[in-house]
């Protein structure tokens, strides 16, 4: 799988706007975090802006330039703060969940088909080698690790697939605290759903590369 | 834009709306959004344009680029509260667009690489990676609506990406 692809793709589809409220924390924090994917960003913003210049008209019926005087709202926005803090509060107040020595994670509370968890490892702790059921997205946002394909530090993004076997080793001196995003398979429900269960369950065992 | 900020000058909003109005309101349409209702969110973004101008910095971005990501977060917000999905009434993406703050990014920077990646695409390039990303449209509805098989817009959409890759750095 071509990594920076999948970045970028995550990239176009915030500036879009189609990615759900996971992802969007997720796309936002990075864009926060990397200046290079910020850039990106940035200039395909600047790419569908003129496509909105390029657009056809269609005019409204009933719409004048004075409706859009007179129906100004001055609400303001609230003050700006980094996307996690806003999100999560204090990283250190949180209910943190230990899965093993040294192996924290919390599970955030949001209505999204995909999961959102923050993952916390002390300095030199290791994930034992494992694969992954859907794709993951892992960003670093303190500290650093490093597995078989290399090292990420704060602002760096990772992205697994079903394909990708790896073992996470925390750095020695950091630790490192990540925010990950997992794709949930599709579950069916209701008359046919065992079948399309099962037939998904098949499937995945063909899965292209 | 200037005379808006300074000035709070009508008439110079309404060639601002002149423009814009038409260009905005065909977005929401071609984002699938009813006509009645795509004439309701232009006339928000058109509002937020005039009572928000001092936001607007033209040495960050284009006009254009502004009032795209003006009618994109009220898209997104649209689909939020028509969506089948139990979102609850907060969202954080309300939050994360709103207050995004834009990478200083030179505006001639960005123009320069998007001229690169303009000479580098082709015509049906463009049109794809504009229903792609600006229509949102789906693979298949780019596939029904250009009239070429799924399979083919998979890969030359793949194609146009690794194309761009190159560009964004």
């Amino acid at each position: 799988m071509n990594g920076t692809l999948v970045k970028n793709q995550l990239i176009f589809d915030f500036a879009s706007g189609v990615l759900g409220p996971a992802k969007s924390l997720f796309a936002s924090t990075y864009l926060q975090l990397n200046s290079n994917a910020s850039k990106i960003s940035s200039t395909f913003e600047n790419m569908l802006g003129e496509n909105l210049m390029d657009n056809e008209n269609i005019h409204p019926k009933n719409l004048k330039y004075t409706d859009c005087i007179n129906s100004a709202n001055t609400k303001s926005t609230s003050n700006a703060n980094d996307p996690i803090t806003s999100f999560f509060g204090k990283l250190d107040n949180l209910n943190w969940k230990q899965v093993y020595k040294g192996f924290k994670e919390y599970t955030a509370t949001i209505d999204d088909k995909d999961e959102l968890k923050l993952i916390k490892m002390d300095p030199g702790v290791s994930v034992p080698l494992h694969s992954h059921g859907g794709k993951e997205y892992i960003l670093v946002l303190e500290g650093s690790f490093c597995d078989e394909y290399g090292e990420y530090s704060k602002g760096d993004i990772q992205i697994n697939d079903q394909k990708i076997k790896h073992t996470p080793i925390a750095s020695r001196d950091t630790g490192c605290v990540c925010l990950s995003i997992t794709e949930k398979d599709v579950i069916f429900f209701g008359k046919y759903g065992s079948v399309l269960n099962l037939f998904t369950f098949i499937k995945s065992f063909f899965k292209p590369k | 834009m200037c005379r808006i900020q300074k000035d709070r000058d009508e008439m110079a909003f309404s060639e601002v709306f002149d423009i814009f109005a038409p260009k905005v309101n065909a977005y929401f349409i071609q984002n699938g959004i009813k006509f009645e209702r795509s004439e309701e969110l232009t006339q928000e973004v058109l509002s937020t344009v005039w009572s928000k101008s001092d936001l607007y910095n033209s040495e960050k971005s284009a006009l254009s680029t502004w009032i795209f990501t003006i009618a994109r977060n009220k898209k997104i917000d649209f689909f939020r509260k028509n969506s089948k999905l139990d979102f609850k009434e907060e969202d954080i993406r309300e939050f994360l667009y709103q207050n995004r703050q834009v990478d200083p990014i030179e505006e001639s920077e960005a123009k320069k690489q998007i001229e690169r990646i303009n000479d580098e695409l082709d015509e049906q390039q463009k049109i794809m990676i504009k229903m792609n990303f600006f229509e949102n449209k789906s693979h298949k509805k780019i596939a029904d609506e250009l009239e070429i098989p799924l399979g083919t817009v998979k890969s030359r959409i793949r194609h146009i990406l690794t194309k761009m890759q190159r560009f964004l750095r």
